[in-house]
C-alpha cells in the first residue's frame, strides 16, 4: 500500500494564471524525470484526488505531499 | 468525562485509572519553512519557523488537504504516523537554524502539553512559538495558550454555527470567542477563510465574515483561500479567480486594511500596502519575503504605522 509522506516543498508545475483557462479543475500536469535511483515522477493538479489516483495506480511505496499550512 | 479506558472524540487522549494519557506529545514532521506560508504576512515576515504537527484535530472538515494526519483517531484509515518529541532538541535545532516554531498542518490546541514544554525552553532562547489553529478551544485552554504563543493564525470557516457545524462539527461561537480573547490577550492574530461552497464562499457569507473579522480589528490581516476540491468534498470546481478577487473587495469594504490571497490574484493579491499613502510596503512571492519598506514599524515613504510584528 503506498505511504504518504509530509515534504517541506514540491515545484509548481500549475501557474496561477491558469486557474481561469480550467474553472473545473480538470488540469494535471506532470514531469517524469530519470533519477540515479530509478523514475521519479512530478506531479501537480487541481482535484487532488485526481492525481492521487493516477499516481497510486503506479503502486509507488511512498508518494510525498506538501500539507497545506 | 472519560471513563477508565475510554479514548476521547478526536482519539488523542485516553484516561487511565487517574491519569489523562496524550499521543499529542508528537509531530508526525519536523521540517522548517516560511512564516508567509502559514501564513503570516505581518509576524516577522522573511523568517523560517520549524513546524511541528500532533497528530490529530478537533474538526472533521470535509475539504482537508492534510486528512491524512488531521484525521487521526477519527478516521480508521489513518494510521499513526507520530514520532515522539523532545522540546529540548527542538528548541536547539530551531536556535540552529534561526527559526521560530510554529505548530500547524493539524490542531495546536490538542498538543497543549507539547506547546507549554517547548515554550519554556523556547522563550529563554528567545525563540517565538505560533499556532496555525482552527479555534476550537474552551476559555480555559484559550487562558493558558495565550500566555505561551506570540502568533495565531485562526481559521473562520463559516458565516453561521448551523454552516460551521455542518462542516466541520463544531459550532462556531467558540472559535469567534476564540479570536476575540487572543485579540484582547494582545497576542499577534492574524484570520484565514477559505472560500468553501456553501459554507463560507457566498459573498454575503464572506461580508459577515468580514465584518466580525473588522469587529476584532481593522488592522487584523485576513487571508482568504481557494478552496481545492479534495476528500469528501470532490463534487465542487475549485474556487475561480474572480471570486476571490471579489472576496477581497467585500473584506475591504466591511473596513479591513489587510487582505490578501496568497497565489490566484498574483503578487498584488499578496501585497501590503500602507492604509494611509496607498505605496505597496511589503512584496511577497508565492511563500517568500522579497521586499519590505517597513522601517521601524512605519511606512518608509509616509511614516504612517503599519500593524504587525515585524521583528
Amino acid at each position: 500500500m503506498t505511504r504518504y509522506e509530509g515534504v517541506p516543498e514540491l515545484p509548481d508545475l500549475i501557474d496561477a494564471a491558469e486557474y481561469d483557462q480550467h474553472p473545473d479543475g480538470g488540469l494535471i500536469r506532470l514531469r517524469i524525470s530519470v533519477t540515479p535511483s530509478g523514475v521519479e515522477i512530478l506531479g501537480d493538479g487541481m482535484r487532488p484526488e485526481a492525481l492521487e489516483a493516477l499516481l497510486e495506480s503506479l503502486e509507488p511505496d511512498e508518494i510525498e505531499q506538501m500539507w497545506c499550512g | 468525562m472519560l471513563r477508565d479506558g475510554q479514548v476521547g472524540t478526536c482519539g488523542v487522549r485516553r484516561r487511565t485509572g487517574d491519569v489523562l494519557e496524550t499521543a499529542t506529545f508528537a509531530s508526525v514532521m519536523q521540517h522548517v519553512d516560511a512564516n508567509e506560508r502559514k501564513p503570516f504576512y505581518h509576524f516577522r515576515p522573511g523568517g523560517r519557523s520549524l513546524t511541528l504537527a500532533a497528530p490529530g484535530c478537533t474538526f472533521a472538515c470535509g475539504y482537508c488537504i492534510n486528512h491524512r494526519i488531521s484525521q487521526y483517531g477519527r478516521e480508521s484509515s489513518v494510521a499513526w504516523n507520530g514520532q515522539p518529541i523532545e522540546p529540548a532538541e527542538v528548541v536547539a535545532r530551531a536556535v540552529a537554524e534561526d527559526a521560530d516554531i510554529c505548530f500547524s498542518y493539524t490542531e495546536p490546541s490538542l498538543a497543549l502539553e507539547l506547546t507549554e514544554a517547548v515554550v519554556a525552553l523556547a522563550r529563554p532562547a528567545g525563540v517565538r512559538v505560533m499556532w496555525k489553529s482552527n479555534g476550537f478551544l474552551t476559555p480555559e485552554a484559550v487562558d493558558r495558550a495565550a500566555g505561551l504563543v506570540d502568533a495565531v493564525n485562526i481559521d473562520v470557516k463559516a458565516a453561521d454555527t448551523a454552516a460551521h457545524r455542518r462542516l466541520t462539527g463544531a459550532p462556531l461561537e467558540p472559535v469567534l470567542d476564540t479570536v476575540r480573547e487572543f485579540a484582547r490577550r494582545g497576542v499577534w492574530l492574524e484570520i484565514t477563510t477559505p472560500l468553501i461552497p456553501g459554507t463560507s464562499a457566498a459573498p454575503e457569507q464572506l461580508a459577515t465574515i468580514a465584518r466580525t473579522v473588522a469587529s476584532v480589528g481593522a488592522q487584523v490581516p485576513w487571508h482568504l483561500v481557494r478552496f481545492t476540491p479534495t476528500y469528501r468534498m470532490t463534487g465542487h470546481d475549485p474556487t475561480a479567480p474572480a471570486d476571490l478577487a471579489e472576496a477581497v473587495r467585500i473584506g475591504h469594504a466591511a473596513g479591513l486594511r489587510h487582505v490578501y490571497v496568497e497565489r490566484a490574484l498574483g503578487a498584488e493579491g499578496r501585497a501590503t500596502r500602507c492604509p494611509a499613502c496607498d505605496e505597496t510596503v511589503v512584496r511577497r512571492g508565492v511563500w517568500q519575503l522579497e521586499t519590505s519598506e517597513i522601517r521601524a514599524g512605519r511606512c518608509a515613504r509616509c511614516d504612517h504605522p503599519i500593524d504587525g510584528r515585524w521583528n
